[in-house]
Formats: C-alpha cells, sequence, structure tokens
C-alpha cells in the first residue's frame, strides 16, 4: 500500500536525495578511485543517527487527516516516511536507528552501520510505540555512538542527530545540557516536531527544527533534513568579502583559530564528570607533592610533629623522675 | 647510551682508523688526481680470494660465512668451495689501487663512493666495475645540526662539516636534492675522517659557526644525547644539538655494496655467484643467531660479537652486547630478494641500480670527482638460480614490492600530529600546488615535476610519511560567522557597505572576544523554523573538501607512478585535511586573494619506527 499523500512530495524527494547524492562526500572519491586507485579509508562518512521516539502518544493519529481523510497514526507516518527517505540514500551512508518505546528492550534497532536496506526495513517494521519520552539517555547514547565513530574517521566525515518526536522530553533541564555538549562537539542535531501543540523546548537550540503538522509535512521535513549536505563549495560569495573587511588579520586569524580546534571526541557524560573531578585530584597532587618537598610546609604536619615533641618530653621527664628515686 | 658513551670517550685516538682516509683533499677534486698514475695490471691470484671489509656492520655476515679473516674448514665459505682472505679495506683510495693493481678483483663501498671512482676504473674496460651484489642499507648514519636548522631546506647559507669522500657525500647529495639545492647554496667544510678528532663532530663541537655536520651514531649520540632528543651542553652533549636527517629515515640513501672487476667477473662468474650466495647464506645465519640472541640468548650470537671485537680491535669495539651488536643494529640487510629487488625490479626506478648509478655518475660528474661519465655495470648474476635457491632459505623468483607501510597506523600517527599541532615539527621538507576552485582533476601534466618529486621523495626516505595537505580557503566560514552573528544580534553593523564597523557589546570586537563571540553564535537561541548555518558546519565541510582534494590529488600521484610503472607504495602517501586552519592570507579581500589558500601542500614527514612493518630484509 502506498500512501496517496506521498505523491505530491516524491518529486522533492527525488531532488533532495540525488543532491544529496551528488554532493555526498564520497563522489569524488569514487569517480577517483575508478581509475584504479584504492586507497583511501572510509574517513568520509556521512553518520546520520535517528532518534525515533516511539513514546505510547505516537501512536495517537495526527489531529489533522491526510489529503484523502485518512486518519493515520504517527508512527506509521514515521516509519512510512523514514523508510521512503532512508532507502533511497547513497549506499556509503552510516545509518543508525535509535527507537525509544518500552517495546523495545535493546532500542539499538539498527546499530550505527552501513546501510542494508533489507535489514533496516526490518528493523524500521519491528518498531512499536510505547511508554514515556526519556530523550535525554536516547540523545546521549546516540552521540557517544557518533562521537566514538569519529575517532574512527580520524574527525572526517559528518554528524548528525535526527529527532523525531512528539511531546516534550520529561527531563528538560537534562536535554539542555546535553544538547549543549553536543553541540559543543560539533555533531549537529536536527528535529522534527510531529503534530505538538507547543513548540518543542529544543526548538531554538538546535541546528534545525521543522514542525511536521500533519502527514505530508513529516515526509517533507523528512527529506529536507536528510537532503542538506556537509559538503558545500567552500567559495564565498564574490559580493560578500566586504563582510570581512571590517575584521582587523589578527582578529580573522584568531577566530578561525578558534574555530579549527579540534572538537572532543569524550563521550557526553563522561567528559562532563572528569571536568568535575579534575580539580580535587589536583588538590590531592598539590598534597602530595607538598608532603614530599619538606612536612613542615604543611601546617597539619607541624602540629603532629609538635605534638609528637611534647609527648616524648613528657614521657621522657616520667621516665627520668621515675627513676630518680633509685 | 652506556656504550656510545665510552665508545666516544675512545674515538679521538681512533683517527684515521675508523674509514676512509684520504690525506690529500680538503675539498672534493677528481678522484684520478687521488690515485696517481697506477697501471691496470691482471688480477694476481684466483685460488685464494682477496676480499676488503670495512667497519660496518654488514661485514658480520661476511665474517661469520668465513669463520674469521681466513676462511675456516667447515665454514660457508669452505662449503662454497672458496678460500678467502679478507683485508681491510677502510682506506678506499687505497682499495682502488689495489683494485687496479690486481691485488684484489673486488671493490667494497657505498654505492655513492663507487661513483667517485668511476672514472677511474671506468677508463679501462677491464677494470670497468660490475656492482654484483648488495649487502646493506644504513640505517646509522646521521646529520646533526644545531636549531638553526630545522629542515632540510635550512640548508642554504650554513656551513656544513662532512668527510671527504666517505658514506655520507651520497647522503648530503640527497638531501640537497629533496631541497632542490646546489652545491654552491652551502658552505663545505671538508674533513678527513669519518670522526675521532678530526672527523666532522669534533669540528661541530669546537666551531659554532659550523650549522651541522654528518656523523655516525656514536657521535651522533655523543652530541645530541640519543635519537629523540637535543643536546644541552651538558655530559659532554652540544647545545641545541638535534637530528635533523638520519638514514633510518633516509633509509634508501646509502646503499653498502660489493663490485668486481669486469675482466675478472667475466671469467669467474660462478665463483662470483658462489661467494655472493655464501654471503647471503651469512646473513641469514646472523639474523637468526641476532633473532635467538635477543629472544632468549645466544652463545653462537656471541661467539661472532667476539670475532668482530677481535678483528675490529676493541679500541673501535670496547664491548661485545653494546658496541659489536651496535655495529649489526646500525644495518638492516636486504638477504636474496632485496638483491632481486635492487637488480631485477624494472619498477624500482629510483632506488634500484639503475638510479643509483644515474645519481652516483651525475654526483661524480657535477660535484668534479670524475670529468667524464663512466657508468657502473649492474650485476647480471642469477638470484633465482639453484646456487642462490638450494643455500638460501628465505629467496623469492620475481621481484616483489613489500607492503612495509601500516595503512591506519602511519595515517593515525600523521593525523595526531596535526592535532596536536606538531606536524610543521616532523616535517622534513615541503612545497605547494595550487589549484582553481572546486579543482578536482590534477592534470599529471601540469603537475609533473610535483608528482615526480613526491615518487622520488617517498623513495629515498623509505621510512618517511609524505603528507598531503589539502588546504582551503576560510572566507566563507567567516562570512558566515559574521553573517549569523549579525542575525542572531550579537553582532551590530554601522556603516555603508564598504565601510562597514563591527561592535560587540557596544565596543568594537577586540581579539579576546574571540572566545566568546563563537560561543554566543553557537549557543544562543534563535527563532523557531529560522534555519541559520553554523560556521562550524561551513568550517567542517573545508575540512572534508581540502582532504578530498589531498586524497584526489594522493589518487592522482598513485596514478601517475602506475602509468609510468615506477614502484610507489600507496600507503606511504598521507593525504590529510588541514581544512581552513592555515590560511596563506587569512582574512582574503577578494577572490583571488581567496585562491591562494586553496593550495595543497606536499610535506615529508618523520613518523616512528611503528608504522613500518617488521620484516627479515628490508628492501
Amino acid at each position: 500500500m502506498y500512501f496517496q499523500y506521498l505523491r505530491p512530495t516524491l518529486s522533492l524527494i527525488a531532488w533532495s536525495v540525488l543532491i544529496f547524492a551528488y554532493n555526498s562526500p564520497t563522489h569524488a572519491t569514487e569517480s577517483e578511485g575508478s581509475n584504479g586507485a584504492d586507497t583511501s579509508l572510509a574517513i568520509h562518512k556521512e553518520n546520520i543517527v535517528v532518534l525515533l521516539d516511539a513514546s505510547g502518544s505516537m501512536n495517537d493519529p495526527f489531529s489533522v487527516t491526510n489529503q484523502d481523510n485518512e486518519s493515520i497514526t504517527k508512527i506509521q507516518v514515521a516509519k512510512e516516511a523514514l523508510e521512503t527517505v532512508l532507502t533511497q540514500l547513497t549506499e556509503d551512508v552510516n545509518i543508525g536507528l535509535l527507537v525509544f518505546s518500552v517495546a523495545h528492550s535493546d532500542p539499538w534497532l539498527y546499530p550505527l552501520g552501513m546501510k542494508d536496506e533489507v535489514r533496516f526495513l526490518s528493523a524500521l517494521s519491528s518498531v512499536e510505540a510505547g511508554g514515556g519520552t526519556p530523550l535525554a539517555q536516547y540523545m546521549k547514547s546516540g552521540a557517544d555512538t557518533l562521537l566514538a565513530q569519529r575517532e574512527r574517521q580520524f574527525n572526517y566525515g559528518s554528524y548528525r542527530l535526527l529527532i523525531i518526536t512528539d511531546g516534550q522530553a520529561k527531563s528538560a533541564e537534562l536535554v539542555n545540557t546535553y544538547t549543549s555538549a553536543i553541540k559543543d562537539r560539533q555533531i549537529r542535531i536536527d528535529v522534527i516536531g510531529v503534530d505538538m501543540e507547543e513548540e518543542h523546548t529544543l526548538a531554538t537550540v538546535v541546528d534545525s527544527y521543522r514542525r511536521a503538522d500533519n502527514p505530508e509535512q513529516l515526509v517533507e521535513a523528512v527529506a529536507k533534513v536528510l537532503a542538506e549536505t556537509s559538503t558545500d563549495t567552500q567559495n564565498g560569495n564574490n559580493s560578500q568579502f566586504d563582510l570581512l573587511q571590517p575584521l582587523t588579520e589578527e582578529l580573522a586569524i584568531s577566530l578561525i583559530k578558534a574555530l579549527t580546534k579540534a572538537p572532543s571526541n569524550q563521550p557526553i557524560r563522561a567528559e562532563e564528570e572528569k571536568v568535575e573531578s579534575v580539580r580535587p585530584q589536583n588538590v590531592d597532587q598539590t598534597a602530595r607533592n607538598t608532603n614530599k618537598s619538606s612536612a613542615s610546609d604543611n601546617p597539619k604536619d607541624t602540629l603532629i610533629l609538635i605534638g609528637f615533641l611534647i609527648l616524648s618530653g613528657v614521657i621522657f621527664f616520667i621516665f627520668r623522675s621515675r627513676q630518680k628515686p633509685n | 647510551m652506556e656504550r656510545n658513551k665510552r665508545l666516544f670517550a675512545i674515538l679521538p685516538l681512533l683517527v684515521g682508523l675508523f674509514c676512509v682516509t684520504i690525506t690529500l683533499a680538503h675539498s672534493q677534486q677528481n678522484f684520478s688526481s687521488l690515485i696517481g698514475t697506477n697501471s691496470v695490471s691482471p688480477v694476481n691470484s684466483t685460488s685464494t680470494l682477496i676480499v676488503p671489509y670495512i667497519v660496518w656492520g654488514g661485514e658480520a655476515a661476511l665474517f661469520y660465512a668465513n669463520g674469521g679473516l681466513q676462511t675456516k674448514p667447515g665454514s660457508i665459505m669452505a662449503q662454497q668451495g672458496l678460500t678467502l682472505k679478507l683485508v681491510p679495506g677502510d682506506d678506499f683510495v687505497g682499495q682502488v689501487k689495489n683494485y687496479l693493481d690486481g691485488r684484489t678483483p673486488f671493490l667494497r663501498g657505498t654505492f655513492r663512493m663507487l661513483g667517485q671512482a668511476s672514472e677511474v676504473i671506468g677508463r679501462d674496460p677491464k677494470t670497468k666495475a660490475v656492482v654484483f651484489g648488495q649487502m646493506t642499507w644504513s640505517a646509522g648514519d646521521h646529520f646533526v645540526a644545531r636549531s638553526s636548522i630545522k629542515r632540510i631546506s635550512d640548508l642554504r647559507g650554513k656551513k656544513i662539516a662532512i668527510q671527504t669522500g666517505g658514506p655520507h657525500v651520497g647522503m648530503l647529495y640527497d638531501m640537497l636534492r629533496t631541497a632542490r639545492l646546489s652545491k654552491a647554496d652551502i658552505d663545505l667544510i671538508w674533513l678527513d675522517d669519518l670522526t675521532g678528532a678530526e672527523g666532522p663532530a669534533e669540528a661541530f663541537r669546537k666551531d659554532p659557526k659550523i650549522a651541522g655536520c654528518f656523523v655516525i651514531t656514536p657521535d651522533m649520540i655523543g652530541l645530541t644525547g640519543g635519537y629523540d632528543n637535543t643536546g644541552t651542553g651538558a655530559e659532554g652533549t652540544v647545545n641545541d644539538a638535534h637530528v635533523v636527517v638520519s638514514t633510518a629515515t633516509l633509509s634508501r640513501s646509502i646503499a653498502d655494496v660489493y663490485a668486481c672487476r669486469k675482466d675478472f667477473y667475466d671469467s669467474n662468474k660462478s665463483t662470483i655467484e658462489k661467494f655472493f650466495a655464501g654471503y647471503l647464506k651469512g646473513v641469514e645465519a646472523v639474523m637468526q643467531l641476532k633473532k635467538s640472541y635477543e629472544n632468549s640468548g645466544s652463545q653462537e650470537y656471541m661467539k661472532l660479537l667476539q670475532m668482530i671485537q677481535d678483528i675490529y680491535g676493541p679500541d673501535i669495539i670496547p664491548t661485545l652486547e653494546e658496541d659489536a651488536h651496535g655495529l649489526i643494529a646500525d644495518c638492516t640487510y636486504v638477504g636474496q630478494p632485496g638483491n632481486v629487488s635492487f637488480f631485477n625490479d624494472q619498477t624500482n626506478v629510483i632506488t634500484g641500480f639503475s638510479g643509483f648509478n644515474k645519481s652516483a655518475i651525475d654526483m661524480a660528474i657535477s660535484w668534479g670527482f670524475a670529468g667524464k661519465r663512466y657508468n657502473l655495470l649492474p650485476s647480471d648474476l642469477n638470484f633465482s638460480s639453484s646456487i642462490f635457491t638450494s643455500l638460501l632459505s628465505n629467496t623469492v623468483r620475481m621481484p616483489v614490492q613489500r607492503k612495509r607501510f601500516k595503512k591506519e597506523t602511519i595515517r593515525a600517527e600523521v593525523e595526531a600530529f596535526n592535532e596536536e599541532d606538531v606536524l610543521d615539527e616532523k616535517t622534513l621538507v615541503s612545497f605547494t600546488i595550487q589549484f582553481k576552485p572546486n579543482q578536482e582533476k590534477f592534470s599529471q601534466t601540469e603537475y609533473k615535476e610535483e608528482f615526480d618529486r613526491v615518487v622520488e621523495l617517498a623513495a629515498k626516505y623509505g621510512n618517511a610519511a609524505v603528507a598531503i595537505k589539502g588546504h582551503t580557503d576560510p572566507s566563507k566560514t567567516l562570512m558566515t560567522l559574521v553573517k549569523t552573528g549579525i542575525k542572531r544580534n550579537i553582532i551590530k553593523r554601522t556603516g555603508q557597505r564598504g565601510n562597514y564597523k563591527y561592535f560587540m557589546d557596544g565596543k568594537s570586537i577586540r581579539l579576546e572576544d574571540t572566545e566568546k563571540l563563537i560561543k554566543l553564535i553557537q549557543q544562543k537561541k534563535f527563532e523557531s523554523g529560522t534555519e541559520i548555518e553554523s560556521p562550524y558546519q561551513v568550517m567542517r565541510a573545508g575540512l572534508e573538501l581540502s582532504e578530498q582534494r589531498a586524497e584526489a590529488v594522493k589518487n592522482a600521484i598513485v596514478n601517475y607512478a602506475r602509468k609510468r610503472n615506477v614502484r610507489l607504495e600507496s600507503d606511504q602517501i598521507v593525504p590529510i585535511g588541514m581544512g581552513i586552519k592555515e590560511p596563506v592570507i587569512a582574512k582574503p579581500t577578494n577572490p583571488e586573494q581567496a585562491s591562494e589558500n586553496r593550495r595543497v601542500e606536499f610535506a615529508l614527514v618523520k613518523v616512528s619506527a611503528e608504522t613500518v612493518a617488521e620484516a627479515d630484509f628490508d628492501f
């Protein structure tokens, strides 16, 4: 069965996918490779982790019906949209499907890896909705997986989380902390809010946010997000050089330096904890060093030393006074 | 370390003992003037072969195979039916005289030393030299310099100390070629000895105006404190002295070889064959013993070390486990497979016989050792004949190109250098090509010169990486940053187009605002539904593009080499994306300036030994 509402968007999807395929980083290497030089490592891969909200509410139908007046559940449309768009992605994209739903004990229905259409579609069709929306932990899991992959790709390639959700997250604060940490690590976050009454709290802080208030919009949004490519020409618009004119040479160098600092590939939570734990460790280190260099530098040690001296003095006097009568 | 200190302490006593002593020369000169008027006489004896030896680890195999200076009954050479008498040959001029006189049919030296004598020995067809076998590559010769020389190109205008006529002349020739310099670009101080009081190390130590010197391992350690160290002035080291280039990196520079007089070779080919097969058998045996010594100790290896000490004397080899063993460790044997590679591999254009012959004769002519070109002759021994294959256990029939580099490891190491900002420090030489916007094809005609240079670097510097660094223009990233900043109200703009002024927090943007500005742009909340380009994303796209360009250039070079049937190990060429981080012009004001930033830079990068797969023979 093929949904009627997909048709108007088909040409859009086709174009998007075409643009994607053309701009895909591996495009150039493939044609070079045909000359017989198979020398490259797979370091330019585009990596996309789809975080699909399959909480109970995704089983609800869209509040508006489609063009044929059919009432379809959000999860159904999301699955159809992903199926249509993802199956048309170029072969050399790594994809992962992370589903948050009580129905699945392992949320990685499709672990991040090469696109295997048959396996991916079967994973997608197995999605069942149920439970709440614990977004934060899935964001971390998705991002950590992408970071580990980036380490393997020597920091090349592109990395993005596509979050498709229909409800606010349980712990908004943690979501915000993670969002900030993920963006600091230069991982792109795209969010599609499915049929939400109000904007998602992420809407204003991620790299892109799209509303999908009806089935058509959801398909369109998925297609659009995946059509955005990481590779672009680096040629500045000729008329825009005057934008740079007010910057001093030093400021330009300084901005370039700051922007090109290699991003961290440390897992999200672990690094946050590490930052906190650095200080106490340093204090310990200093204390130990001080002890080594001179005991009397440490007031505590000095006190113990004085106490010890007094005590031995007292014992000595007691001992002497006891001996005296003899 | 200890061994070298000890050896170094004794070295000043060894004037003239160590290697070539060309007493006349204080600058290079025509080799025939060193020889005098020597007439050519037939080779005296064929029953006992007189074989010269020098102080070099490659000789260990000969000593072992012969059982000492005289062929010992039961030794490999005896089993080959040969009787050899080994004689000292460190005086190369003396060797050449003996060779012309017919006292020995052999020459024993580095390839380029033979090149220096090429005219003297090549004038008479009887004494033309047939280079019949390669013994080793050197891994123990070094160019040490003060802080004024970091890269090879820094040699320009500097005073350099080097031994006359010795093994380092060819190494210097290679280095100058690497940096596209000529002998006239440097100021050479020629010294009589390789080491000791009259050697380059002592000259360097005494005269601060000498910026660099060519030395052997013990001297290198004496000056710097160790291969990866920099001298501090303490413990006899020289302040700031460090290894710039070593044959551990420039591993295809010093080839130690045997050559034979053409007349003798033609009439005694089977004897030559037996001799060299015996030598290679000695190599296999020594390698085996060395391995078991390193694993669990070996009595027989200790006996060999003792023999080495007895032959060279305790002055040169004070200890067994350090000095004698160190001597062997400083060379890499090539074995039978290496000889097949050197003489029979048509793709081994640069570091095989033909490449060495060309560079040896080029050097002899251009540096004035010879007035006319007389080629050395290549071995036509059949290394796959039963004489070799029945005796040796590690042989090949056809030339094989060994896959030497560990692809992932070398790539990871170069990427790590880049991330830690030490890539420049590790670079020995670099050069650049520009390209057009969005250029994907790299014409082999247009870039022939650069491609040839890369192929040559990769061949000569067998243990270095050739990094291809792609650079992109930062204009778009900076424009995106400014545009996004303005859109998000972080940057305030005043003035007219062409005369804008930017403000942040009511003040002109200062250098200190950099981090804050980027953080604000990256993290600030914006209107829902709006799509704002992130400068990070544009920057990352530039990084991708630059790496892909580097990879495209690499592929073009690999194809170039393949088309010309020239050997090139593709894993040694490491493409790397620099992105926008090292622009030539950080703030381009027009497209022409921006295009100067779009370039690919080739850098010869020193890498660790871990990037190369271990093997019995290096070839």
